[in-house]
């Protein structure tokens, strides 16, 4: 007996359901989503983070910090 | 050399004990939950296998329902390009928050039944909340959208964590108040315990000295590594609850450099004259925002959220009642600490009322059911003072090595009040009360006699054991050590010291924490662990 499209469709999506929940099952099973973001994205991340430009708050506010340079304690 | 198939042991294999174990999972004494981390890292080996029931409960319920909850909290609030622009530019959200289910694991570990349908929504509402505020941040921040100042940018209003959500309440649906540290500082410290550490040592590399309020450090380092967003157009302090507190939101006026209100918080509150002022410092924040933005003051608007807030308080109060006389309890120590303390300070939102919905059917069901949630509880634990922020799990590592089930801390109980809205001099009046008694305030270094409230409350909860906190770092605290020392003797009560430096992991870590317990049940209880797995192992490079 030939078996109907709908059946056809019905029955990938359920194998492409059991799939996906074996494949997640498995992730967080062995917890690979912990084991990516800790030796992959967060050292990544840092890195990119160590070496982002930033402004010298310092220098760079619109306060002058140092207009006190030669406050009247300041001998 | 490779193990050796043993075919002799293979035969002695019960395997009956085998399938129960697999179908019902081990029983608290034979899980050896410190057998499955990778060293140093608190990785898993492998998750916990708890049974088939709760571990296909976890695993939808709990790791895939919020990893999609997530996902969905993103897009509701602003979508996938803002939150990528975010990770790219801040590193509080992007070290921070990925790994966000390992905090649930950390938290949730060894839960069972009812404890692990309950306790989990506490995170849940948590993780929203956070979401909703980060995609706030990332949708208004002036860096991250060509230096406009958007819609979103002219309608928040900026203030410090510890200035109470519910101030901007008569506002509500046209302002959004967005607390400034919680995010970027405070639920950091809990998720990912690096990421606080640049901030500590970059306020301290522009020569501040090391010896004050870490929390105080970091809030200003996050300013000295250019790391906050420019998202609103006016500021509300306060002091949170010290000197140090002061010194860090000096740095941050000069820094931000906004249009500045100070609403701060007496250091003694017990006065009738202080409370009359707090009540006028709250009307100048009133005056100080409709100034700001234009839009008037709505008493009626104030008092619909204080009712919905009234209503979390209700509800508060009936978990409580739960927790002291029975022990049908389904919430873990560390869910019950951070979403009490999360928001009540943040105030009046949705998605707690969402969360505490569900957390009530878990609740009922377990007290008409009599269900014992925490079945190996040795000792009623109660913990006192400021945690160790980085070790806020550790009541679930307590209860898994040792039976000690924290039933209740010192932030759940700060903010324990409903807020009269029947005039407006009694919700102005009940509002200030509520202000004064502000994290590491009323308890903490708010006068001995709230301060040794800790009596009342540990009788009140049946505890039967101390935890106290000690931040070595908080010069009010410090100031009682000795005192509680004496009290302890005193009443004969059993309490365990738990030194700690709030955010910074580095001064006393988590496996010091563990060996001062582990002593404490050894040398002072004379009691044997329930799992000796956890009694020491490396978890040194942690989240």
């Amino acid at each position: 007996m030939k078996k109907s499209k709908f059946g056809k469709i019905l029955g990938k999506l359920l194998g492409a359901t059991l799939l996906a929940n074996v494949v997640l099952f498995i992730v967080f099973f062995f917890d690979l989503d912990g084991k990516l973001l800790y030796y992959v994205v967060e050292p990544f991340l840092k890195k990119h983070y160590d070496n982002m430009e930033r402004k010298d708050v310092l220098k760079d506010s619109g306060y002058d910090v140092f207009k006190y340079e030669k406050a009247p304690y300041d001998m | 050399m490779a193990k050796k198939f043993d075919i002799k042991a293979l035969k002695k294999t019960d395997w009956k004990k085998v399938a129960k174990d697999f179908w019902y999972g081990k029983p608290h004494g034979e899980r050896r939950i410190g057998d499955l981390y990778i060293e140093k890292t608190g990785l898993y080996k492998h998750r916990e296998w708890r049974g088939v029931k709760d571990t296909m409960y976890y695993f939808y319920a709990v790791w895939l329902y919020n990893y999609a909850m997530m996902v969905a909290d993103i897009m509701k609030f602003g979508g996938i390009v803002p939150f990528a622009k975010g990770v790219w530019r801040y590193r509080w959200v992007g070290q921070t928050y990925l790994p966000v289910i390992h905090w649930y694991d950390r938290g949730l570990q060894g839960l069972r039944g009812e404890a692990l349908r309950a306790s989990p929504w506490h995170y849940r509402g948590m993780t929203s909340s956070t979401i909703k505020q980060f995609m706030r941040f990332f949708t208004s921040d002036t860096r991250l959208n060509g230096g406009k100042q958007n819609e979103h940018y002219k309608t928040n209003i900026a203030h410090k964590e510890t200035v109470w959500g519910g101030i901007f309440y008569p506002w509500d649906g046209e302002l959004t108040n967005l607390p400034l540290e919680m995010i970027p500082y405070f639920v950091t410290c809990h998720v990912n315990s690096h990421t606080v550490q640049n901030y500590i040592d970059a306020v301290q590399s522009i020569g501040l000295p090391g010896d004050p309020c870490p929390m105080c450090q970091a809030e200003a380092g996050l300013f000295v590594l250019d790391d906050v967003p420019d998202y609103a157009p006016a500021f509300i302090t306060c002091n949170e609850a010290c000197d140090a507190s002061v010194a860090s939101t000096v740095l941050q006026d000069w820094l931000f450099d906004k249009p500045l209100y100070a609403l701060p918080m007496p250091m003694q509150f017990d006065d009738p004259l202080v409370h009359k002022h707090v009540m006028k410092e709250i009307e100048g924040a009133w005056k100080f925002i409709e100034e700001q933005y234009g839009i008037p003051f709505s008493y009626e608007k104030l008092v619909n959220k204080l009712k919905k807030q009234n209503e979390l308080m209700e509800f508060e109060w009936e978990k409580w009642e739960v927790a002291a006389k029975t022990n049908y309890y389904p919430i873990n120590g560390v869910a019950q600490a951070l979403y009490r303390i999360y928001y009540s300070q943040y105030g009046d939102w949705e998605v707690w009322h969402e969360c505490d919905a569900k957390v009530r059917k878990v609740l009922e069901k377990c007290v008409s059911k009599k269900i014992n949630t925490f079945p190996n509880t040795r000792h009623r634990v109660i913990a006192w003072s400021c945690a160790p922020l980085f070790f806020s799990d550790w009541p679930t590592w307590a209860y898994n090595c040792w039976g000690l089930n924290v039933v209740i801390n010192m932030d759940s109980l700060m903010f324990d009040m409903k807020i009269r809205t029947d005039s407006y001099e009694n919700t102005l009046a009940d509002m200030a009360t509520y202000h004064m008694w502000a994290p590491m305030r009323r308890m903490a270094v708010g006068g001995m006699q709230h301060i040794f409230e800790l009596w009342e409350c540990m009788e009140k909860f049946n505890c039967d054991m101390v935890a106290m906190y000690d931040q070595l770092q908080c010069k009010g605290m410090q100031g009682v050590h000795g005192l509680f020392e004496d009290e302890f003797r005193k009443r004969n009560i059993n309490a365990f010291w738990m030194p700690h430096a709030l955010p910074d992991s580095r001064t006393v870590t988590r496996a010091e924490l563990r060996r001062m317990i582990n002593d404490y049940m050894t040398t002072v209880m004379h009691e044997e662990p329930l799992d000796p797995s956890l009694l020491d192992f490396d978890d040194s490079m942690i989240w």
